[in-house]
Parts: structure tokens; C-alpha cells; sequence
């Protein structure tokens, strides 16, 4: 995207209204996440998080507002358009699917098939090694791809399906609440992920209740509360006990 | 890793590996324990009889594991079994082209099955529900099409034979009062061609994920309600089947054909290893469950433990015997 330059927004989002019957979940949110940058988005339950990255992967519709990507405005319908935009998200309970194997997880949608004729079978062989490769390269180990994945723990769970998003060319990787089941351990090696992603070039949407884990991770903050913007902070410019008190509504800064 | 530990996770694969494995043990088990307590169990006699009377379930439970596994249960099989008699009934008798009653009597029942998709897509209610309800519909719409009454025919095309007629090369080959008919290949090949569609097809890993997991199915783009309308479509396409198959054995058809296999199809589905929650199962499981099922009523009956009239209890014993069994396996896979 050098054409654009680096300084163009991967997404600007603008006056984001997003109404179910008369209940206004959104209303009139901005948000704008920069070139390789972790852009932390916190709130409260409720606050709206969930809906706003929702509408920016194609699982709402926005009763109004506006979405750039890459400064091109865009009208993303369904998840499948945004995965062709490069958007990639990790949802906390909406990530794997427990009784498939890792590979069928890894390739879900973008299945390796082979074909003789009109006869089309999948190449189980060629996805699970992929797999394996794949997770290897972004540094996540797993005994065996044919493996099924409720066999897993939670943090492999949430490793393999960052992993898959890495894989696939994502230029942003959407996180939400991917640490909020997890033991200390695993947190830690899923915030590794988070910086790697970075460090891969990629820019990152971090949803997530812990301040704490946000102070790790975050260049930015941008916080809602009720459905509104409360404001953007960079790191640095908040303390952990800000964020909590913005959060909470307690005092503005 | 030690011996011992690389053994029991050898002996674990093997048993838990495969959903098939489980009731496949308990076909052959029940098979042979019969074998020893009946005389003459043991026969091609009992074998073809076992498996001609899986005609209509056998067809059926393909169709029903499917549609399991992406998450939904179909109890309108029942009345397509009917309509897709009637349908080929009408059509190949008199001057009707029986090719083309066979289309039809496929065709309808798909499209019907299409129908319980698209109201369950768009009213959200539960499949039990909705095909209790289209089930009552479609039989209604039965009796109003075949005036209520039985209809038979004394012509015999040899259309029908080939649908569901005796193999006699076979049987004469094998001898020794062998019964085998057209139908147990018909279900064996449909069953071949869905075990392939599911477990090794594009196709085949959404309706895993569609069952398992319908968010995460649709965060990866898969159309998880366009899998579902399929699915029902290939219920009722292979429901309209059995009525076909059915029709050409016994030349015969009424509005109460195919009643009661909503449920034995589920039965056998989950005896098959097949999971009441869906993403997980197998074709050719739900295939032995049927057979399973079959094997038990045939040796009950035979054995005249109890009066053959309640032998349906011995086989819901071991339908929750079996269930319970897959489940302990699961665990320990």
C-alpha cells in the first residue's frame, strides 16, 4: 500500500450509528487504527465494542457512518468481504470448532482440494503439513494437525487460531477478548502473538476487559462507553488506573 | 514414551479413532452371540433378511446423518417416503415412463426437503419443530393426492427389478436360501458416495462446521444456512427414494408408508456414533446402527425370549446401551 503512503489509516471509521429497534448501540462512534500499530479497544460491557468491530467484519450493518480502508471507502456486507479486504479476527468463543482437527480448522473456508474431472477431494495431506508449517513459522508448536482440537487448552486453542490469521495475509488482525479464559501462562504467550503480528508488519485491533494486559501491549487506546466515544489516548499519555477510571466513567483526563 | 503408554494410545486410536468403530464391534458382537444361542442364526437366510428390511431406514438414516451432523433433525421423512411412493407409483404405472417417475419422486421430495430449510433459515425455530409441523403438511398433502387410499399395482416392469428386485445371480451363487435384493447395493453406494461428500469434500468440513461450531463457521465464510437447505434437500431427495424403492418390492403404497422412521433414523444415526448435537458423525456409523438395530428385532424375535410383540424394548435398551457405550469411547479417544 505504498501507493497511499504510510501514513493513510489501514481503517478509518466514522460516525458509526448502529441502532437494534430502539435500542442505540452506537451511537456515532470514530475509530482509526494506524499502520502497524496495536490499537487497544476498551469498555465496559455493553459499551459497544463487540458491535463496532462486528459491523468493521461484516457481521452488522451500520444504520449509518462511514468505513475506509486503506483510505478507499468500503461497504463491508459479510465476513467473507472482509476477509478479502485483509481483515482477520479472532473471536474469544467463535474461533475453532471443537470436534475438527487443527488442520480442518486451519483451512475452514480455504479447504486444499485436488481433482481428477469433476471429482474434487480434499488433500488431507497437504493441509496437514501446511498447517504444521505455518504454525511452526509464527511460532506455535503442535504435535500433530490431525489432532482435534478439543484436545487442546484453551491458550493452544487461541495460539493456533491467531496463527491462522497471521497465515492468511491478514493486513489487520482483530482480537477479541482473546485472554479473558485463559491462565497467566498462556496470556502471556498470546500477548507474544500480538507483538509478533507487529513486528510482522500487521496492525492490530486488541479488544479486551484488562487493563493491565492492554498497558502491555497497546500503542494507542481508544475507549467507549454507552455506545459513545470517550476518547483516544496514546501509550504513555495513561496510566492503568486512567484507563480504569475513563472506562468506568469516573473522571475524564 | 514408554511401551505400555504408546500400546494403550495404539489400543485407544483403534477404538476411538473412528466413530464407526464402536458399533461396528457391536454389530458383530450381537451378530455373533445370537450365532451361538440360535440355531441357524447363522445363515445367508438371516443376513439377506436382516438387510432387506433395512430398505426404508437404511435410506433414510443417510440423509438424516447428514443433516445431524450440520445440526438439524428432519421428522418430515416419515411423509416423503409416502409421497415419494405415490409419486412413483402414479407416474411408472399405466402409461407413465418409470425413469421419469423416478425423477420425480426424487425431485419433490428434495424440494420439499428445501421447503423445511429455507423456514428454518428464515423463522430461526428449532428443526424439530418446524419439520413436526411441514411433516404433518406433506402427509396431509399425501392423502389429499392419493384420496387416502392404498394403491397397488399387479405390473411389473423390469424398471422395478432394477430398483429393488431379487439378485438372483447372487443368491444363486451363494446358495443355501440367500434373499439378497437390489436395494441393500443401492444404500450401500448412496452410503459410500455421502461417507466420501462428508468426510472428504469441501462440502463435507462445513457441514462438520456448521454443526460443531455455526459462529466460527461463518466468521471463516462458510454459508452455514446454505449448507442446512441443502442438507434438507438430500433428506427428503433420499426419503422420496426409499418410497421408490419401497414401491418397486411390494408394488404397493399407503398414506401410512413410511411411518415411524423419523425416529428409528435418529436412533440409528446415534447409535451409528453419531452425535444428538451435531458436527460430529458418520454415514457408514449411522449405516451400522441401521443394521445394528435390524440384527436385534431379527434375533429377539427369533429367539423368542420375550413375546416377539415387545421386542421393541430390547432394542431401546440397547439403543441407550449403545449410545452410552460411543459416549464412553469419546471420552477416552
Amino acid at each position: 500500500m505504498s501507493s497511499n503512503g504510510d501514513d493513510v489509516p489501514v481503517v478509518r471509521m466514522e460516525k458509526i450509528v448502529k441502532r437494534f429497534g430502539t435500542v442505540v448501540a452506537l451511537d456515532g462512534v470514530d475509530l482509526t487504527v494506524n499502520q502497524n500499530e496495536v490499537l487497544c479497544l476498551l469498555g465496559d460491557n455493553g459499551a459497544g465494542k463487540s458491535t463496532l468491530i462486528k459491523i468493521l467484519t461484516g457481521i452488522y450493518t451500520p444504520t449509518s457512518g462511514r468505513i475506509a480502508f486503506y483510505g478507499a471507502p468500503v461497504d463491508i456486507r459479510t465476513p467473507a468481504e472482509a476477509r478479502a479486504l485483509g481483515i482477520e479476527t479472532v473471536y474469544q468463543d467463535l474461533a475453532l470448532v471443537n470436534l475438527m482437527s487443527i488442520a480442518r480448522n486451519f483451512f475452514l473456508g480455504r479447504e486444499l482440494a485436488r481433482a481428477i474431472g469433476p471429482v474434487r477431494w480434499l488433500d488431507m495431506r497437504a493441509m496437514n503439513e501446511r498447517t504444521r508449517a505455518a504454525l511452526a513459522d509464527v511460532g506455535i508448536h503442535i504435535r500433530s494437525a490431525s489432532e482435534k482440537v478439543e484436545k487442546l487448552s484453551g491458550g493452544e486453542r487461541q495460539s493456533i487460531a491467531i496463527g491462522r490469521a497471521l497465515h492468511f495475509g491478514a493486513r489487520l488482525l482483530i482480537l477479541d477478548e482473546p485472554t479473558s479464559a485463559l491462565s497467566v501462562a498462556e496470556t502471556r504467550k498470546v500477548l507474544t502473538y500480538v507483538t509478533s503480528a507487529k513486528e510482522r508488519g500487521l496492525s492490530v485491533i486488541f479488544i479486551t476487559h484488562n487493563m493491565h494486559h492492554a498497558m502491555m501491549v497497546a500503542d494507542r487506546f481508544t475507549i467507549l462507553r454507552q455506545g459513545q466515544l470517550v476518547g483516544n489516548y496514546a501509550e504513555g499519555e495513561v496510566t492503568q488506573d486512567d484507563l480504569a477510571d475513563l472506562v468506568m466513567g469516573q473522571r475524564e483526563v | 514414551m514408554n511401551v505400555a503408554a504408546l500400546r494403550r494410545g495404539e489400543i485407544q486410536r483403534l477404538l476411538g479413532g473412528s466413530p464407526v468403530t464402536g458399533p461396528f464391534i457391536s454389530l458383530i458382537a450381537i451378530f455373533v452371540l445370537f450365532g451361538l444361542f440360535i440355531p441357524g442364526f447363522l445363515s445367508l437366510r438371516t443376513v439377506s433378511n436382516i438387510i432387506n428390511a433395512t430398505t426404508m431406514v437404511g435410506t433414510v438414516t443417510i440423509g438424516v446423518t447428514l443433516l445431524m451432523v450440520s445440526g438439524e433433525f428432519d421428522l418430515s421423512v416419515g411423509a416423503l417416503v409416502a409421497a415419494g411412493g405415490y409419486l412413483f407409483a402414479f407416474n411408472s404405472t399405466g402409461d407413465g415412463s418409470p425413469v421419469v417417475a423416478l425423477v420425480l419422486a426424487v425431485l419433490i421430495p428434495g424440494l420439499l426437503g428445501a421447503f423445511n430449510g429455507a423456514i428454518l433459515i428464515t423463522t430461526r425455530m428449532p428443526s424439530f419443530i418446524v419439520t413436526l409441523g411441514t411433516g404433518s403438511i406433506f402427509s396431509g398433502a399425501v392423502w389429499l393426492l392419493s384420496g387416502g387410499s392404498l394403491f397397488q399395482t399387479l405390473e411389473h416392469p423390469p424398471f422395478y427389478d432394477l430398483m429393488n428386485g431379487r439378485l438372483d445371480i447372487v443368491n444363486n451363487l451363494l446358495g443355501s436360501g440367500a434373499n439378497f435384493r437390489a436395494a441393500g447395493v443401492w444404500i450401500l453406494g448412496l452410503a459410500l458416495v455421502f461417507q466420501y461428500v462428508l468426510t472428504r469434500t469441501r462440502y463435507g468440513n462445513h457441514i462438520f462446521a456448521t454443526g460443531g461450531n455455526p459462529g466460527a463457521a461463518r466468521a471463516q465464510g462458510v454459508r452455514t444456512n446454505m449448507v442446512k437447505v441443502l442438507n434438507f434437500a438430500i433428506s427428503g431427495a433420499l426419503s422420496g427414494f426409499a418410497g421408490v424403492l419401497l414401491f418397486s418390492q411390494f408394488r404397493s403404497v399407503r398414506v401410512a408408508t413410511g411411518e415411524g422412521v423419523e425416529l428409528n433414523a435418529i436412533a440409528a444415526a446415534v447409535v451409528g456414533g453419531t452425535l444428538l448435537t451435531g458436527g460430529s458423525g458418520s454415514i457408514l456409523g449411522g449405516l451400522v446402527g441401521v443394521l445394528l438395530i435390524s440384527t436385534l428385532r431379527s434375533g429377539v424375535v427369533q429367539a423368542n425370549i420375550i413375546p416377539a410383540d415387545n421386542f421393541e424394548a430390547v432394542v431401546g435398551v440397547t439403543i441407550v446401551g449403545a449410545a452410552i457405550l460411543n459416549h464412553w469411547l469419546r471420552g477416552r479417544a
